[in-house]
């Protein structure tokens, strides 16, 4: 019964609307004449009263109150009024901006830049920080880390990640993963080639809900000792290696010479956390092993949907305290940390991300003020037309309503224009910040991004416009035609315009400051103290295949004689080998601890880079030998164990006593280690970080089959890469040698990302400062304009040319030195937050700051000083003749 | 605008000058003038509608289908058009009172209340 009369009334409405439109004429005509009929009432009344007709009329008039505003008041009580009224101010929009083609381009340009930015970054902000990681319920997905008392995250010990997915209640399943690019070598077919092997418990997919487009995923039974010898493969290496056929499932691979069984392929769109071509189960034959106190793997665990995060971590820390009682030795102090898989995959970008969109929404803000500032000095000329139609009946809500409909017009086609930019600059920011990389889909523009576009083009129409709007609409028609041309209205908006151009120039200086920061600690990365010397140095491993070499003694002869025969090449001032060189593959750290005494529970290890060298890697690398030797060839398994450690590995472990000579044991090799030398630190992992605690041991007493080369070069690096290739293939067929990079290019791709904000931070600044100066010359020339005729006189009766250049001059420099003081005080905590970027460079940078304000200075002068030329030029006798 | 209230005279509570308009039709038609005189003369001289409100709120009404419009001649044979009360509007005026009485009983109590 409700629906129904609901239903009556609405089509009810919808007729008298479509009427009120369609008859509005109609409507018009018989208002007209009932009015009419109503002053002639009125009238005739008053005649009765013995009033002169013409004294009746005018009379019933002023008590009507205006036929005009009565009329108006009607239509706008119309039913479908809004509609109508609406059609007519896009109308009256449309008419105007095509009539002002110049202003409406030069500020949808404008817009359309800063939306199209916003929707840009936004797009991409919202894919990797907010619907993130393209699995299913993904927001339940959570990665298992070690932690002791609360820090020193890392991977987890294998024992204990079956102690928590056994006894977890509040994640559904935990499955364990190692992926740090381990690479193997795919040796059937034509030619052997190297590819990346992740290691996993045969659950991570279906945790994942990752299904094999081709063949079956990982079973239970496939984990069992002596199971299938089951693999996944990518879609990748199944297109390379089987040419799509759907003969590869169930064929034969050799990985490192032993053959698996393709069980599956996975489909393209799978990626998780690092790519890998082939999927190898852990519990099988993965490199770990299995004590207590050696952490390898991570987890990946799926909490279950009536379990909360906070009550998984409660939990976690339960079964921690129970292992801790049981297995004190290893477990005291240690615990598992879970962290949503989303944060976990985005950690490197998320800042670089936040900071370009929050510099984007600047930049929009900058564009509202400019265009906001086209608005008002538009009103100020238009405060006749406005003053008119408010005598002809405008109330003056109507009035505001009509420009607020004109800039929402300007702004939805720079909104339209600007979704257009948004797809051009989606194309530039993914190539520019390595989304890709971390293991998320490479964002598009989808529906939310465009949701956001008409949400901010609404949002900048209502901020351009409504307080011009108010401004203009806000006179009453008599004042201003009582204050003729124009004074008092324009002083108002002058202000207002001041106003929006010192915030401009806070922002830029914002932005120039923070941008300059960036840009010196980029240079301060640049000449980064590495501790190693990184000219002429070209890098690339070598691979051999286990199974082509009976004892590790033999791997080892290969990769010494290659060496050697490395060395020995022209151009070639040494070679060295190395288990992972700096930067390029960087982590893993063995606890270390003096022989002397027992070694310390897990809590109290003192950890250190372990790293296996040949002879002479120290000399190649640059590393300057404090005290002691080199490892040297005669460093052989037989003879006794010894290690070469870093300056602050000695100075954790000894303090102030010498280091040489003293025994130390080395992480689960159940071996002592005599210290033969003491190395200068080197950055191992990361640029940005502090140099690294290391230890380096022989490789000749390890053994390995997987290295890598270090070749310091007297000619271009990688010219002698082929060379080097030729020598390895030479010694072994089915030996690899692969990565030849030098060790200059790696090092800027590391700097690449960050870089890439710098770049964009520079480029908004320099938009910013644009945008600035030209709001600063438009404020001013329009000061000068409407000081014409006082300048004028002021010329006519003596003022130099300097003094009026000075006045104006001054007066645009005071608002930009407003806006730098506001925009230091604003500056300096926002570049606290952007302090993790930085390197070496205090937020109080003197001379990024100086340069800042002396380059903003510098061009908010050559800005003012268009018009303030102008101003010298003013010819009194013209100014008066035009008035 | 601000207008200063003349002494005597009330401002018209919100949203009852549909109610009067309705009330006063439902004795007969009349034309606009005609309303807005009823409307004083009942009231004692306490409401009076100005024409910037009267003809919305009757052109209104008359969109609503509680009134009806038709052009007659007024007393002293001028063109003018008379409202009519439709059975809508019947209806309408019904709630309205039902409603405003409720209303004016609630603020009496709030009001009486010790």
């Amino acid at each position: 019964m409700w629906t129904g009369m609901w239903f009556s009334v609405a089509c009810k409405r919808i007729v008298g609307t479509l009427r009120s439109i369609l008859r509005k004429e109609d409507l018009d005509l018989e208002l007209d004449t009932e009015l009419r009929s109503y002053l002639d009432l009125v009238a005739d009344e008053k005649m009765l009263g013995g009033m002169s007709r013409d004294d009746a009329y005018r009379q019933a008039r002023i008590e009507l109150g205006g036929v005009e505003q009565v009329k108006e008041k009607v239509r706008d009580r119309r039913v479908g009024a809004r509609l109508d009224v609406l059609l007519q101010d896009l109308h009256y929009a449309g008419r105007d901006l095509r009539k002002n083609v110049g202003f409406t381009v030069v500020a949808v340009t404008i817009l359309a830049v800063g939306i199209g930015a916003t929707t840009a970054l936004f797009s991409n902000v919202h894919s990797v920080l907010v619907r993130g990681v393209g699995y299913p319920e993904a927001d339940r997905l959570v990665i298992l880390r070690k932690s002791f008392d609360g820090r020193n995250s890392g991977p987890l010990s294998r024992l204990d990640y079956y102690d928590f997915r056994d006894s977890s209640e509040t994640l559904e399943d935990i499955a364990s993963f190692a992926t740090y690019g381990l690479g193997a070598v795919l040796s059937d077919g034509p030619t052997p080639e190297r590819i990346r092997v992740g290691f996993a418990t045969w659950n991570l997919f279906s945790i994942l809900g990752a299904r094999p487009i081709l063949g079956r995923g990982f079973l239970l039974s496939d984990e069992e000792v002596g199971g299938s010898n089951a693999v996944l493969i990518s879609e990748g290496l199944w297109k390379r290696r089987f040419g799509s056929s759907s003969d590869a499932a169930g064929a034969t691979i050799r990985i490192d010479g032993m053959a698996r069984t393709i069980a599956g392929v996975l489909p393209g769109t799978f990626r998780f956390i690092d790519e890998a071509d082939v999927w190898v189960l852990i519990d099988r034959d993965g490199p770990f092993d299995p004590l207590r106190d050696q952490h390898s793997v991570l987890g990946l665990g799926r909490i279950t949907s009536s379990a909360t995060l906070d009550q998984a971590r409660v939990e976690m820390e339960g079964i921690a305290a129970r292992l801790a009682k049981i297995y004190p030795d290893t477990n005291a102090g240690k615990s598992v940390s879970l962290t949503p898989l989303q944060d976990y995959m985005v950690r490197n970008v998320r800042l670089g991300l936040l900071l370009l969109m929050a510099t984007t929404v600047l930049v929009l803000i900058l564009a509202c003020g400019n265009v906001a500032g086209l608005f008002l000095s538009r009103g100020e000329r238009r405060m006749s037309e406005m003053a008119m139609r408010s005598a002809l009946g405008a109330s003056r809500g109507r009035l505001v309503r009509q420009l607020l409909t004109e800039s929402l017009l300007l702004t939805s086609f720079a909104g339209i224009l600007g979704v257009g930019i948004a797809y051009l600059l989606n194309g530039l920011i993914l190539r520019l910040i390595p989304i890709g990389e971390i293991g998320i889909d490479r964002p598009a523009i989808h529906a939310t991004a465009l949701w956001f576009a008409v949400f901010i083009s609404i949002g900048t129409g209502l901020l351009v416009g409504l307080v011009p709007a108010l401004r203009t609409a806000g006179k009453r028609p008599a004042e201003h035609i009582w204050s003729g041309a124009r004074s008092s209205a324009t002083g108002r908006s002058a202000t207002l315009r001041s106003g929006l151009v010192v915030l401009q120039v806070a922002v830029s200086i914002a932005l120039l400051v923070a941008s300059g920061l960036m840009i010196r600690s980029l240079a301060n990365l640049s000449a980064a103290e590495l501790g190693f010397d990184t000219d002429h140095l070209l890098t690339g491993n070598v691979q051999v295949q286990g199974s082509d070499y009976g004892t590790p003694e033999e791997t080892v002869r290969f990769f010494v004689d290659l060496r050697d025969e490395i060395a020995s090449q022209p151009g070639v001032v040494s070679a060295a080998l190395i288990s992972k060189l700096p930067i390029i593959n960087p982590w893993t750290d063995w606890g270390i601890w003096p022989a002397d005494a027992p070694p310390p529970s897990a809590r109290d290890m003192d950890y250190a880079m372990a790293r296996y060298v040949s002879s002479g890697y120290f000399e190649t690398m640059g590393i300057p030998l404090i005290a002691g030797r080199d490892i040297r060839p005669s460093d052989r398994m037989g003879t006794e164990d010894v290690v070469v450690i870093s300056e602050s590995t000695a100075r954790t472990l000894f303090g102030d006593e010498a280091a040489l000579d003293r025994l130390v044991g080395i992480g689960w090799t159940e071996r002592s280690f005599r210290i033969v030398g003491v190395v200068g630190d080197a950055k191992l992992n990361l640029v940005r970080d502090d140099a690294n605690r290391a230890m380096y041991m022989a490789m000749a007493q390890g053994g390995a089959s997987f290295m890598n080369l270090a070749v310091r070069t007297t000619a271009d690096p990688e010219s002698l890469s082929g060379q080097i290739e030729d020598i390895v293939r030479g010694r072994d067929p089915n030996a690899l040698f692969a990565d030849a990079v030098s060790m200059e290019s790696v090092l800027s791709e590391d700097l690449a990302g960050f870089r890439t904000v710098i770049m964009s931070l520079a480029l908004f600044a320099g938009l910013a400062m644009a945008l600035t100066a030209i709001g600063l010359y438009g404020v001013l020339a329009y000061h000068v304009g409407t000081r014409r005729r006082e300048f004028g006189i002021r010329r006519a009766v003596g003022a130099t040319d300097g003094a009026v250049l000075g006045m104006v001059l001054g007066r645009g420099l005071s608002l930009v030195g407003i806006g730098l003081l506001a925009g230091l005080a604003v500056a300096y905590p926002g570049t606290l937050l952007v302090r993790q970027l930085l390197v070496e460079t205090t937020p109080i940078d003197p001379l990024s700051n100086a340069g800042a304000v002396g380059f903003l200075v510098l061009v908010a002068a050559g800005a003012c000083l268009v018009p303030a030329l102008r101003a010298t030029r003013t010819d009194i006798m013209q100014v008066l003749r035009t008035e | 605008m601000a207008r200063r209230k003349i002494s005597g005279k009330a401002d018209l509570v919100r949203g009852t000058l549909d109610m009067l308009i309705l009330k006063t039709l439902s004795l007969e038609p009349l034309h606009g003038l005609g309303v807005s005189k009823r409307i004083d003369q009942i009231s004692g001289g306490v409401f009076t509608v100005k024409p910037g409100s009267l003809f919305p709120a009757l052109h209104r009404l008359e969109q609503e289908g509680w009134v009806r419009g038709t052009w007659g001649e007024s007393e002293n044979k001028r063109r003018a058009k008379f409202y009519e009360l439709t059975p809508d509007g019947r209806r309408r005026l019904g709630e309205e009172r039902a409603s405003w009485g409720q209303a004016v009983r609630a603020i009496t109590k709030v009001l009486e209340a010790t």
